[in-house]
């Protein structure tokens, strides 16, 4: 078997790749690398193929309106299918922002129109009058990360989680998924849509070492990850969430 | 002119250095006419420079082009670029009457600002320099912020002129129904193009049929030459361009121009491929103002440079290199220019996330980072933000011990300056609110002429 490597699919990077959601991906190779593992990142695009088979970790990030309607269109295709298949197969996945939408049932955009999900996520997004901007600071039960992840939002649309999943965690700071429950982002097997950019990953350093060992538990025998130094991923988690917690204009809505 | 008489005064009792939005706000809260009263007064009429990146260089470059040629434009010089820093800058150069003591109006506008500076001031030319996503958490999404813009640009008069850069698809494609005579500028030498586009790339779709553009040539960002394979839209045939340019790292380029009465050379002492823009913007729009190729000439070698974007200050027996950095297109930029200063440079970047920065600082992350990594020796990371500057250059492949959190900018320039040897120089790489933190420190050390200088 050898050494692990991590095969990463990055789904659709020149198109929903909006503030800096790249950070994640950077993250992933890099505490790979740091660990001595191989890393592999694939692009996947509108119109290429998916093998469900090919890949460990899934990423998509945010994007546009416009980028997002076509790759609404694209994932309507055989790719919708082969990524629920991969989730299924026990494949982690990350989806920040846009990207966590269209893989909701479906996103009812603020103009009326109804772009559909492919379902991998039992959530229901309708687009709002007023963005929700602003730091955020959740908290986190998932095993193994237990604790407060910091991020940025900015979204107009409103995600509402079915029974079928469960919410990342609570909002202390911000708005989360809808400004109404308290909720933030959803977990489904390994896969994982938020809200939060930041990018995500690199202040969160737990969260994404959960993401690395799910996916390189598929095809290696793995009961942990070897430690890194994280005292500067610390200090800026830190920071940002002192910052957070410092903001009055931010109300919170109590889980 | 009672309203201005009364603004004049009060702004002046108010006091204000420039760039301070507060005698504005009273302003226009006592006397909401002002700005259209005093814009009316100016003989020359206004001229307004728009868009992401370039306002402040392409308006000063502008200002010394106007000078040269005679005119006195009344100018906003300090990036204060909404209605109350603009109606600011009209009531400061106001006499006791009113009246502006210049003949020709000079503001660079916010992009989300242009709708109401259009209304208020009918400008008789309005330059747009390029769209990016600096601030998408103050303006939700390109497209929309072109919405509005071609609104703006759609009540315009009917003699008016728009100068537009063509090498920007999104900004090549505004002025839909716009009634005034449109012009373009734009970079026609394949020497400094590059191989594809780069991830921080915008506008990488055709706004007329959303299919994804075809690149011949990538300047940097989402500027090149474009066409689209779906519609067949591309870009438009400029009227001003550089046709040849001569990248010389930090220090400027050389450029040849290429415009309807003339041709010819000339050095630009500012870095990078993003300042033949702003040459071409301001030049363009000083020969639509009719002003000759001599004032051209003159402005461009008179200028000095827009506070802290791209300076060299002598201090502590060092060389600080200043520059302004605040979004990912103009941080690559940057990057590239230092590409031509060697390795192993001391660095300064100094984060901040105020409003004026944008309060997200997850572009950072769209920034190619892991080309500068090679090139720093060591990095001095400061700013509200210094953690989140420094965990970027860590997992850009800057080993931890190179990377230094100093959040105090005093102790973070100390830190910097004490790393470097004598003579030897320092890039400070800031945001916008960093760079006047900056300089304010570096004027207490007097080792920087005042910061707001008389124009």
């Amino acid at each position: 078997m050898g050494t692990p490597e991590l095969r990463i699919c990055h789904l659709y990077p020149e198109l929903m790749n909006i503030y800096g959601d790249r950070g994640n991906v950077i993250a992933l190779a890099q505490r790979c690398r740091w660990r001595g593992y191989g890393v592999r990142v694939t692009p996947v695009s509108l119109g290429d193929g998916l093998d469900p088979t090919e890949h460990d970790l899934y990423f998509i990030g945010g994007g546009q309106d416009r980028e997002q309607i076509l790759v609404c269109e694209d994932l309507a295709r055989e790719k919708g299918d082969a990524l629920r298949q991969a989730v299924e197969d026990g494949a982690a996945l990350l989806s920040i922002c846009g990207g966590f939408q269209l893989l909701g049932d479906h996103f009812l955009t603020y103009t009326g129109e109804d772009l559909p999900g492919i379902s991998l996520f039992d959530a229901k997004t309708a687009g709002g009058d007023a963005r929700f901007i602003g730091n955020v600071a959740v908290e986190s039960g998932l095993e193994g990360v237990e604790g407060v992840l910091v991020g940025f939002e900015n979204h107009s649309g409103r995600t509402y989680l079915g029974s079928g999943c469960r919410p990342l965690g609570g909002v202390i700071r911000g708005y989360g998924n809808n400004g109404e429950d308290g909720q933030e982002g959803c977990v489904y097997r390994n896969a994982i849509g938020t809200y939060l950019h930041g990018s995500l990953l690199p202040k969160n350093p737990r969260l994404a070492d959960w993401l690395i060992l799910r996916a390189l538990r598929r095809r290696h025998d793995l009961d942990e990850l070897p430690r890194l130094d994280d005292s500067l991923e610390e200090a800026a988690h830190r920071a940002a969430l002192e910052l957070t917690l410092r903001e009055k204009r931010r109300r919170g809505v109590s889980p | 002119m009672a309203a201005g008489k009364a603004v004049t005064q009060l702004s002046r009792r108010l006091g204000a250095g420039a760039g301070s939005n507060f005698p504005g706000r009273v302003v226009l809260r006592l006397y909401p006419e002002a700005p259209e009263e005093m814009a009316a007064s100016l003989a020359g009429g206004c001229v307004l420079v728009s868009g992401t990146n370039g306002k402040t260089t392409t308006s000063n470059l502008l200002a010394g082009m106007m000078r040269a040629g005679g005119m006195l434009p009344v100018h906003n010089r300090v990036g204060a670029n909404l209605m109350t820093g603009i109606t600011a800058a009209l009531a400061q150069a106001s006499d006791r009457k009113g009246i502006p003591r210049g003949d020709i109006g000079l503001f660079e506008v916010d992009e989300a600002t242009l709708p109401a500076a259009v209304r208020r001031l009918r400008p008789r030319l309005v330059i747009v320099t390029n769209l990016f996503r600096d601030q998408l958490d103050r303006y939700g999404e390109l497209e929309s912020l072109a919405r509005k813009m071609d609104a703006a640009l759609k009540d315009l008069d009917g003699e008016a002129v728009v100068l537009l850069n063509a090498d920007d698809p999104l900004v090549a494609s505004l002025g839909r129904d716009c009634p005034a005579r449109i012009y373009y500028y734009g970079i026609e030498y394949a020497g400094v193009a590059e191989a594809g586009l780069r991830h921080a790339a915008d506008s990488k779709h055709c706004r007329e049929c959303g299919s994804p553009l075809d690149f011949k040539a990538n300047y940097f960002g989402h500027m090149g030459k474009y066409s689209c394979p779906g519609c067949g839209a591309a870009r438009p045939p400029v009227d001003f361009a550089a046709t040849h340019i001569e990248l010389s790292g930090t220090r400027g380029s050389r450029v040849r121009l290429s415009t309807p009465r003339w041709q010819g050379e000339l050095f630009l002492g500012l870095p990078g491929l993003y300042n033949v823009h702003n040459l071409l913007a301001a030049s363009g729009c000083a020969q639509l103002l009719g002003l000759d190729r001599e004032a051209v000439e003159r402005g461009v070698e008179g200028y000095s440079t827009a506070f802290g974007r791209g300076e060299r200050i002598p201090v502590g027996g060092r060389d600080l290199f200043l520059v302004l950095s605040k979004n990912p297109t103009g941080f690559n930029e940057v990057i590239r220019t230092l590409r031509g200063e060697g390795t192993g440079l001391p660095l300064l970047a100094a984060l901040n996330d105020r409003i004026a920065d944008g309060r997200d600082v997850s572009w950072i992350w769209d920034v190619d980072f892991e080309e500068l990594a090679p090139l720093a020796r060591y990095l001095v990371a400061t700013g509200t933000r210094a953690r989140d500057m420094a965990l970027r250059m860590k997992y850009a492949g800057l080993h931890p011990s190179a990377i230094r959190v100093e959040p105090e900018l005093k102790r973070a320039l100390r830190a910097a300056l004490e790393g470097a040897d004598e003579g030897e120089t320092v890039y400070a790489l800031t945001t916008y609110t960093a760079t006047l933190d900056l300089r304010r420190l570096l004027t207490r050390m007097k080792a920087a002429p005042g910061l707001w200088k008389e124009a």
